[in-house]
């Protein structure tokens, strides 16, 4: 099976100051679609850079990033912004759910950007929702619901318009470890039940236990478990 | 102390919520109506159906930030509106004048004499259909602060020569066949409460009776309207004989002459012929078209125009300022936001045709709002008992705000969509 | 006392420091105030400079005396006779040769070129003898020299020269078809006379074909403000129908005509600055908004809510006194000394000057103030209530 995502001789860098920052020099990568990847290591490790690039948000100054057979290293704001939205749900640490929005809105907002009947993305939203468990909680808006309901919402927010890749960063970073639990365990059912690519950024050790398999970062290198702790 | 604070705000607030209730209360009963008959809910539906949505809770998203902004909006188009309404008035003598209509007035000043004789050499010229003649009268009703625009004028002449003044068959009979008659224009007349039929004395600060007195008896034959909604109806006319025949000095002068052409084209010729006829005469003419009349006559008080407009324009500076600047904090509150849409897929472009829906439908919403006080404080003014001009929320000042709210909407959301069409995604996610 | 003091400094310091993040916001806020006060003062410097202007033409001790009934000097009219006979009356002051000190003027309107408009508006044409002159104080004839009796000669106001067209020293003028040269310029110091053209009164009465009637008739006073003399002898000789009242009592009252002007500049100016309030209010609760955290830790610390209520206070004040002092300084530098030419009471056009009094300046500040003061109120309410638990949620 050919890899979802393949990562060759990368490179990352920027300019701040006078100073030139590298974060990646040469960083090779794959995964295989159905992989849940947790990455792991220490702050300014570039786990985040790495998530944003593969999210499309951000862009290697070298190197090339192949998604399912297309390089979209090259690909222009708007053509990315389109990318992203047929093939990437994000997760965030701060769920970043519109305040101003309830939950089936909020959910129903990257079903907006498709050509779906109003009545069609209602029943989108419900399903996503359902999946997350929280079909009842559809009219409430963000501040009356709990840290991990939010979470919910914003996982289901990802999912709905059924993308291959799931991208999460510190999923559970701000929640307590029996709602983390919760939330990694829908993760994974969204791996191996619909064949969900995730790739999981994470502090956490017992988070990155979920993974399939996870990988280690430091100073812009993968390295071994062992070497990184 | 926390309670000292608490019931001081309290009385604060109160005593705010009273001092502005004119301003606040026709707010509110327009959302209170709204919410009972369902327009709010229609509004969301409507929004929502739109695609306009998201557009529809940011804008709504934080309640006091859009009242103020809104107000600001609101007052500005009050002022433009009720402004623009007052001036369009003034200048409806200008605009409503007739084309073919000229004025003939002494050369030296129009309020020096011509004697009567005038009117029949006139008449004599060619290129004209009527000719008639008006005399201030410098009458006032009961007290000398009531001092109105009266004349004396040829009865017949003058209707068929001020066209615009409209009379009922009987009124006119009545009129034509009266000596103490008088007609008085819809807008005087209700502010007197002058009915026909009624006896009324006015007096002159000009003219005397022979006995010294300075009061006439008037017979109201007739309240006049005009062919148009703008058209003045402030003024009073009686009959010149009757005042020729009773006052005591300048028997035989008028004030000017008006006179009808066959078409305005012949204008340039009838004003030549009249004023050569009368060149080298003790009371030389000076004549002009009605429009040039009227015009200096407003530039007489200055120029009014340039100071309102000074105000509008400087009510607009404020509020774009204000507005402007609410704009672009709200939208920079919302930068982590913005980087979200984007981050799921909203095209750059997309989120600053939001802004800017956003912006436009604050500055119509509010703007049309406005102009609806303004229509009521039209109608306020119309039925109050002072003399001011009719006035009319025209057409053309409808259509003359929506452009200002379109660029209004335009001008204060360009900076913040610009911006936000610029964020970069990681740039607005890291600074959340 | 005093800790609470330093305490509030401490706060209003800590604004004034964060006040470069919200600099546009609040110079927005700011800037609404100056406009507001600008325009506001502007009207009152108009109708203050307009009244000014026809009150500093009257004086006590000058008598006018018109038709009854008629209110301006224009639709006045008093035949020799009746001139005559008034100059029997009491209370009349007597010139250096003994004879009753009075002038009978003519008061008729000619057409002139408004500069600012170029179309022909009303100028008064004042009919006078030497007497009459002499009888006004404060006159001097600043360009050229007096008309001489007899000709047709006039001399023309400062005024008339600055705002109309065609008056200057030896130019030509034509009233009608007669032909009149202009020969002197004279000040009253910036009374409405000054918007005046005066001729000998004989010649006027010719050209006007007034015969040997007058319009008004201005009569020195033995007493100054005392016209008893005068209304006692009108009320007792039935041939006299004339009102009587001093100069200045004439036109202090119609100085009162622009006083709506006083009203509208007042309603337009609260109306805009209830949008300039909403202006204030706005960045006052966005400075509460970006400081919350701020507050929220001196608070933590130990300082009371009356600090975090009156530094926002302070900074709302603050700024809308800046706003406001600059208004009143653009008005006052655009404004006052502006000379402008408007229709007075006899029809005819009066040249007066904008005039920002003191009084006028306090009125602009004080409404900077009201909008300082409630536009800082209720953020300020906000800040005092901010719940201390802002402090440890950081900034997300």
């Amino acid at each position: 099976m050919a890899a979802l995502f393949d990562l060759k001789n990368v490179a990352k860098s920027f300019v701040k100051g006078k100073e030139k920052i590298t974060i990646f020099e040469d960083l090779n990568m794959e995964i295989e679609e159905g992989d849940f990847v947790a990455i792991m290591g220490p702050s300014g490790s570039g786990k985040t850079t790495l998530l944003n690039m593969l999210g499309g948000v951000d862009q290697p100054t070298g190197g090339e990033v192949w998604f399912d057979g297309a390089r979209i290293d090259k690909l222009s704001e708007g053509q990315l912004a389109k990318w992203r939205a047929n093939n990437v749900g994000f997760i965030f640490q701060f769920y970043n759910l519109m305040p101003m929005l309830n939950a089936a809105r909020n959910v129903e907002l990257p079903l907006l950007l498709t050509r779906l009947g109003s009545k069609q993305r209602t029943k989108n939203v419900m399903t996503a929702l359902k999946l997350v468990e929280l079909e009842d909680r559809a009219k409430h808006m963000p501040n009356e619901m709990s840290g991990g309901q939010q979470q919910r919402v914003a996982i289901a927010r990802a999912i709905v318009s059924d993308p291959k890749l799931l991208l999460c960063d510190e999923p559970t970073g701000d929640l307590d470890r029996a709602t983390a639990d919760e939330i990694l365990k829908t993760l994974q059912l969204l791996n191996t039940e619909f064949n969900k690519t995730i790739v999981m950024v994470t502090h956490d050790p017992a988070a990155a236990k979920y993974a399939k398999r996870t990988l280690h970062l430091d100073k812009g290198e993968f390295v071994e478990a062992e070497q990184a702790a | 102390m926390t309670a000292v604070w608490h019931y001081i705000s309290l009385i604060f607030r109160l005593l705010i919520r009273i001092v502005t209730a004119p301003v606040w209360l026709p707010f509110w009963i327009v959302w209170w109506l709204f919410e009972k008959t369902g327009i709010n809910r229609l509004i969301v539906k409507v929004a929502m159906a739109l695609g306009l949505y998201l557009v529809f809770k940011n804008l709504t998203r934080k309640p006091l930030r859009l009242f103020l902004t809104m107000f600001a909006t609101f007052v500005a188009f009050l002022i433009y509106g009720t402004l623009s309404t007052f001036e369009s008035a003034i200048d409806a003598g200008v605009e409503l004048s007739a084309d073919d209509r000229l004025i003939v007035v002494n050369k030296i000043n129009f309020t020096q004499p011509l004697p009567i004789s005038y009117v029949n050499r006139v008449k004599g010229l060619e290129n004209l259909t009527d000719v008639t003649h008006l005399n201030w009268f410098g009458g006032y009703y009961q007290d000398p602060q009531n001092f109105m625009a009266m004349f004396a004028v040829d009865e017949d002449t003058f209707l068929t020569v001020y066209n615009e003044i409209v009379l009922t068959p009987e009124e006119r009979q009545d009129w034509l066949g009266s000596r103490q008659g008088l007609i008085a224009g819809k807008s005087i007349a209700d502010q007197y409460g002058w009915k026909v039929g009624d006896r009324i004395p006015i007096n002159s600060n000009i003219f005397s009776k022979a006995d010294g007195s300075t009061s006439w008896e008037f017979d109201v034959v007739g309240i006049y309207t005009g062919t148009d909604a703008q058209t003045d109806t402030s003024s009073v006319y009686f009959h010149y004989d009757y005042f020729n025949e009773t006052q005591s000095f300048g028997r035989d002068f008028i004030g000017f002459i008006g006179v009808r052409t066959v078409d305005p084209a012949m204008n340039e010729g009838v004003i030549k012929a009249i004023d050569d006829l009368f060149a080298n005469t003790p009371y030389e003419t000076e004549t002009v078209p009605e429009k040039v009349f009227n015009q200096a006559f407003i530039e007489q008080i200055g120029n009014l125009s340039l100071i309102l407009g000074s105000v509008v324009f400087a009510a607009f500076f404020i509020i774009l300022v204000i507005v402007g600047n609410s704009m672009v904090l709200a939208i920079r509150e919302r930068t982590g936001e913005i980087g979200v849409l984007k981050t799921l897929g909203f095209k750059s472009t997309r989120i600053f045709f939001m802004i800017l829906a956003e912006s436009l439908l604050l500055a119509i919403f509010s703007g049309a709002l406005g102009l609806l006080a303004t229509s009521l404080a039209v109608v306020a003014v119309n039925q109050a008992p002072i003399q001011l001009p009719v006035l009319v929320l025209t057409p053309a000042i409808i259509i003359e705000a929506l452009v200002i709210m379109i660029g209004l909407g335009l001008v204060t959301g360009i900076l913040p969509a610009v911006n936000a069409l610029r964020l970069n995604i990681i740039a607005a996610l890291s600074r959340q | 006392m005093l800790r609470l003091l330093s305490q509030i400094w401490t706060v209003i310091v800590m604004n004034v420091r964060s006040l470069p993040q919200r600099l546009w916001m609040s110079l927005a806020a700011t800037f609404a105030v100056t406009v507001v006060v600008a325009v506001l003062l502007s009207f009152l410097a108009m109708s203050n400079g307009f009244s000014k202007t026809l009150s500093g033409t009257g004086s006590e001790d000058v008598a006018i005396v018109t038709r009854s009934g008629s209110q301006s000097e224009l639709n006045s009219v008093i035949g020799r006779d009746s001139v005559n006979i008034l100059s029997t009356a009491s209370g009349i002051a007597k010139t250096a040769d003994g004879q009753p000190f009075y002038s009978a003027e003519l008061y008729v309107v000619v057409d002139g070129k408004k500069r600012s408009s170029g179309t022909e508006v009303n100028i008064p044409m004042r009919g006078i003898s030497s007497l009459g002159f002499d009888l006004r104080g404060g006159i001097e004839i600043v360009e050229g020299r007096m008309f001489a009796d007899g000709t047709n000669e006039i001399i023309v106001g400062r005024g008339i020269l600055d705002q109309f067209s065609g008056f200057e020293l030896g130019s030509e003028v034509a009233f009608g078809k007669t032909r009149w040269t202009v020969v002197g310029v004279f000040s009253t110091g910036g009374s409405a006379f000054e918007s005046e053209l005066w001729a000998d009164a004989r010649m006027v009465q010719d050209l006007f074909n007034r015969g040997n009637s007058f319009q008004t008739m201005r009569i020195k006073l033995s007493e100054a403000g005392n016209i008893r003399g005068l209304e006692e002898m009108i009320e007792n000789d039935p041939r006299l129908i004339l009102d009587v009242d001093t100069e200045a009592g004439y036109f202090a009252a119609q100085g009162e005509a622009l006083e709506g002007i006083v009203w509208f500049g007042w309603g337009i100016g609260i109306v805009m600055g209830l949008g300039a309030l909403a202006g204030a209010l706005n960045t006052m609760y966005t400075s509460v908004a970006s400081r919350a955290s701020e507050i929220a830790t001196l608070r933590a610390i130990g300082f009371s809510n009356v600090s975090a209520f009156f530094g926002t206070l302070v900074e709302s004040v603050v700024l809308s006194l800046i706003g406001g002092v600059i208004g009143a300084l653009v008005s006052y530098i655009f404004m006052d000394g502006l000379t402008t030419a408007t229709i007075g009471a006899s029809f005819t056009q009066v040249v007066f000057t904008f005039e920002l009094s003191a009084d006028l300046l306090q009125n602009g500040i004080l409404l900077a103030l009201v909008i300082g003061l409630v536009g800082g109120f209720f953020p300020a309410l906000k800040a005092a209530r901010l719940p201390v638990i802002v402090a440890f949620r950081g900034s997300a």
